[in-house]
């Protein structure tokens, strides 16, 4: 539907992350690796699941459990990727803070290591657009437009495109929510990602049946604002505790 | 805007972090390479050149060349067969070519610089940018102004294109130009040579690709390999090889930079295949062709040998690292190339293969970055690169596509 929906469709879906890149990580290079890191780990990942998936595809088939079974394995693949993910931002904060020795600098601040899991979760929720969303907007440049038999009443474009910034939001602040966890020890951060993460797939779900996606997609919405508030509560409290320890030194 | 001394963080106003400035050099490395696939890809993508369009151009030059040389026969016959298999026959034969052309004409600019003759050789590449600035600048132009209609009359075109090319070699071939416009032109450079490649079949391209991969292997870790022949004869004198190069210093010069000399390879080799494909062309504009891609090479050493002393722990071996310090890395223009012309072939099937292969290509010039860190000799900056990002096409174009279409027809997504 001509080059200007095309473009609004793509800002639609990565609205919040190019402000992100611009006020956050394109001042601090290192960030930009992370970030252009953490998009290739999981654009391997999918490229994993796409290969063990492959002889099961296509789905031909309307019910539900094929589909289940996808998204199950798929997000407990991820969510499993993640653990992995944190013990190589382990290692990479210990050699950093080695490396800040040697030159005689500061070591990591908190909000450094806030920063770093911002940049991780944005590259995630970077690639989900990319891949699920921008990779197949390239017809809606030109001068026609396409709707889904199971939903007549929006563009698929449009659909996606506001799937993706969910997923946007969702991945980039549930990595900082799970390195806060895993850092803390806290039971309740270490659950709440890979639930968050498995609730928004399986309201995706909810896109199977016909006319499902008015409801899912502002269910969808609504977990991607559940996940950005317990992220903001948790780096307030955070940082407001820090700031007490510090002042009380 | 944060300025380097005030951290966001309101505990430690005052103290900057490492996580400030780490990075620099490879970001400053990385956006160049980054808008040169972008523009190729904005290229192939809005002047979509099919095999109609390629086979059209070849025959054009064919039936103006006057000595068709025996690339130009094969090529001839490239367009002319269907089949698969003869496709991939005759791409074959054209990357082997080529391949045996880039070293010869390695081997020769070799020679030459071992009998000083740099004079000769800087004023050979000023003419080759000439080339490819007016030449390839003016026939992707006018592909460009006919297909987006723009009103531009014959007069106005010769004279923005003469200036264009002219203020290009200056800017590539003086020292002390500003560096901007150095950079900004070397990028338009890679541009064009790359849009040039994408127009070649498409087994010949990845044959190509995967050939010239090789090839830098070869040439540069191997004891007769011609760039590291190269590299040591550079290295006894202390000189600088007169060559196409990225140099990623920053625009405006901080106060304490220090100019490290890191040389990172160029695929010298690269615009010699480049010329060897575009056999219909004249034999100078060949031989020009070649002598711009042998300026490329430019091998991926740290120029002063005392470094080499220096243990780790030093402010020196930091540096060496790439990260955080101040130096200026130097990257081919022949790399440049070559990573776009993988991602314009990409383009030319699908936006998914693009997104995968730019980030395998990022990867592979991480990987390169940091075995040059590790190991401080000259390395080649193409094969990892190229590999990663072909086995990502692959992977991407059997297995992710299918994949993902599933999912997303069904606006299913995780």
């Amino acid at each position: 539907m001509t080059v200007a929906a095309g473009v609004g469709y793509v800002l639609i879906a990565l609205g919040p992350a190019l402000s992100l890149f611009a006020s956050v990580i394109a001042k601090k290079p290192f960030l930009i690796l992370t970030l252009l890191s953490s998009t290739l780990f999981w654009l391997i990942s999918l490229i994993i699941l796409a290969g063990a998936w492959r002889a099961f595809l296509p789905v031909k088939s309307t019910e539900l459990w094929p589909y289940s079974i996808l998204i199950l394995t798929s997000v407990g693949f991820q969510e499993g990727i993640r653990i992995g993910f944190w013990r190589l931002f382990k290692k990479m904060e210990d050699m950093l803070n080695a490396f800040a020795d040697r030159v005689s600098k500061p070591r990591l601040f908190l909000t450094d290591k806030m920063q770093l899991a911002l940049a991780g979760g944005l590259g995630h929720g970077l690639a989900h657009a990319v891949f699920f969303c921008l990779s197949l907007l390239t017809p809606a440049f030109g001068p026609a437009t396409f709707y889904v038999d199971k939903c007549p009443s929006i563009p698929f474009f449009l659909i996606s495109a506001i799937i993706a910034l969910g997923f946007v939001i969702i991945h980039t602040f549930s990595m900082v929510i799970a390195f806060n966890g895993y850092t803390e020890g806290k039971r309740k951060d270490q659950i709440f990602v890979p639930f968050a993460h498995l609730i928004a797939a399986l309201i995706t779900l909810i896109n199977l049946v016909p006319g499902g996606c008015n409801i899912g997609l502002p269910l969808l919405c609504i977990m991607a604002g559940t996940t950005l508030y317990y992220n903001w509560q948790l780096v307030w409290r955070r940082l407001t505790e820090h700031q007490t320890t510090r002042s009380s030194d | 805007m944060d300025d380097r001394s005030t951290d966001s963080d309101p505990v430690t106003a005052g103290e900057s972090s490492i996580l400030d400035t780490l990075g620099e050099d490879v970001i400053r490395i990385v956006s160049p390479v980054s808008l040169c696939m972008l523009l190729v890809v904005l290229l192939v993508s809005s002047v979509s050149s099919t095999n109609d369009l390629s086979s059209s151009i070849s025959s054009l030059f064919l039936s103006s060349t006057t000595t068709p040389t025996s690339f130009s026969s094969l090529n001839l016959l490239l367009l002319g067969s269907d089949s698969t298999w003869e496709e991939i026959k005759s791409a074959l034969v054209t990357a082997l070519s080529f391949v045996v052309v880039v070293t010869l004409l390695t081997f020769l600019l070799v020679l030459l610089f071992y009998f000083r003759c740099t004079n000769f050789l800087r004023i050979y590449m000023g003419i080759s940018s000439l080339f490819v600035l007016s030449f390839l600048g003016g026939f992707i132009s006018l592909l460009l102004i006919s297909h987006f209609k723009i009103p531009i009359d014959p007069f106005t075109f010769a004279i923005l294109l003469f200036n264009l090319s002219v203020v290009g070699v200056f800017a590539v071939f003086m020292p002390k130009f500003p560096i901007s416009m150095n950079q900004g032109y070397l990028v338009a450079i890679g541009v064009l040579t790359a849009y040039w490649f994408t127009m070649l079949p498409e087994w010949t391209t990845w044959a190509l690709l995967i050939a010239m991969s090789l090839y830098d292997l070869a040439a540069v870790l191997l004891p007769i390999g011609p760039l590291r022949l190269l590299v040591e004869l550079a290295m006894s004198r202390n000189e600088e090889i007169p060559a196409l190069v990225y140099e990623a210093r920053p625009v405006d010069p901080q106060p304490g930079d220090r100019v490290r000399v890191w040389r990172e390879r160029t695929d010298v080799r690269i615009e010699a295949t480049e010329n060897s494909t575009n056999s219909a062309t004249v034999q100078t504009v060949q031989e020009t062709r070649l002598a711009v891609s042998e300026e490329i090479t430019a091998p991926l050493i740290e120029a002063f040998p005392q470094t080499g002393d220096r243990h780790l722990g030093t402010e020196e071996e930091e540096d060496g690292i790439g990260l955080g310090s101040s130096g200026a890395i130097k990257l081919g223009l022949g790399d440049f190339i070559f990573y776009s012309v993988l991602v314009g072939r990409a383009a030319m099937y699908d936006y998914m293969t693009v997104y995968a292969c730019y980030l395998a290509i990022m990867a592979g010039l991480g990987v390169t970055l940091l075995l040059l860190a590790v190991y401080r000799k000259a390395l080649p900056a193409l094969p990892v690169s190229i590999m990663l990002g072909v086995v990502f096409y692959l992977l991407t174009r059997v297995l992710l596509e299918v994949f993902v279409v599933q999912c997303s027809s069904n606006l299913l997504m995780f």
